[in-house]
């Protein structure tokens, strides 16, 4: 049930991290240890809804599942639209 | 497509965390003992508190803080038993309280005359296992009308407590409920645990839970 609270907190960590880049954000990883009394598919599904709305624009989760009780958000990928290098 | 990677490795619980050691620091220097009370829905938290402040409110300086999702009905119930504000949090849906909400609360009481605050947390076995609220320690609340396998079920909640109160013990003549096998549960998740039996209806036990009470605050500072 506290999913929604924790993808609200992960969304904040973003947008410090991003600042006007948050809508480029297309990916958000976040590792979940096994005994971090966070269900996996709970949390996706928050971060789904949570990552739709302004500033983002759809960024999808990707959960990294590990042993132990972390919780943390792993890295965030952004598409600024440049050409490849 | 250009695709960056921003390593970020920032735990999601830091920010909670800190504003927990902001309220723990808060706490200790005015000599504030906080207790973070938590349990199933029903398994008596409030009941046990409005003996708990008819008894020892005075002497104590006791201030509490109520966790709800809707309605402030608990610090209704408690304020019949103290001249003191019950801050009430209403979560608005929320399954826990956080230590932001806490913080906030803190602000609004008198902590010159408080040596020992309850917080009496959302009723939820889950949830409340993962924030940090800036107590001195948490407390389950296990009442004889559960299943003795509730520490099984939720065991994060019972590895986090340092002391289990089981309530409605004054039902035992009257359910099912084997108690030898609930406390083995409840110290086969955590061995540490320490095991209080009470009635807040008949005042079996309470004596112990008191001196508990007493011996967990510390004395009143006189350099305040």
């Amino acid at each position: 049930m506290h999913e929604m609270s924790l993808a609200m907190e992960i969304a904040r960590i973003a947008e410090v991290k991003l600042g006007r880049a948050a809508p480029q954000l297309v990916t958000v990883a976040v590792d979940v240890g096994d005994s971090a009394g966070v269900e996996p598919s709970s949390l996706e599904f928050c971060l789904e809804a949570v990552f739709a709305t302004p500033p983002f624009a759809g960024a999808k989760p990707h959960i990294l599942r590990c042993a132990g009780d972390v919780l943390r958000v792993a890295y965030l990928e952004i598409d600024d639209g440049r050409p490849d290098d | 497509m250009a695709v960056r990677t921003i390593e970020v490795r920032e735990r999601v619980m830091a920010r909670n965390n800190e504003i927990a050691a902001e309220v723990r620091s808060r706490l200790a220097e005015y000599g504030v003992t906080a207790i973070n009370l938590v349990s199933s829905p029903g398994s008596g938290k409030t009941t046990l508190l409005e003996r708990t402040l008819a008894v020892l409110g005075e002497e104590m300086g006791i201030a509490i803080i109520t966790g709800d999702v809707q309605t402030q009905n608990d610090a209704d119930r408690l304020a019949a038993y103290t001249p003191r504000v019950v801050n009430a949090v209403v979560t608005n849906g929320a399954c826990h309280l956080d230590a932001l909400q806490v913080l906030t609360a803190v602000d609004e009481i008198d902590l010159n005359r408080t040596r020992l605050l309850f917080i009496e947390n959302v009723g939820n076995l889950v949830c409340p296992a993962s924030w940090d609220l800036g107590e001195k320690e948490m407390i389950v609340l296990f009442a004889v009308t559960e299943g003795e396998d509730k520490p099984l079920k939720y065991p994060k909640m019972f590895q986090n407590a340092r002391r289990v109160v089981m309530t409605k013990i004054d039902l035992l003549p009257h359910v099912p409920f084997d108690m030898d096998r609930a406390v083995a549960n409840a110290l086969s998740v955590n061995p540490a645990l320490e095991v209080i039996h009470v009635s807040a209806l008949t005042g079996q036990g309470l004596d112990r839970w008191f001196d508990f009470l007493r011996a967990a605050a510390r004395p009143v500072s006189t350099s305040g």
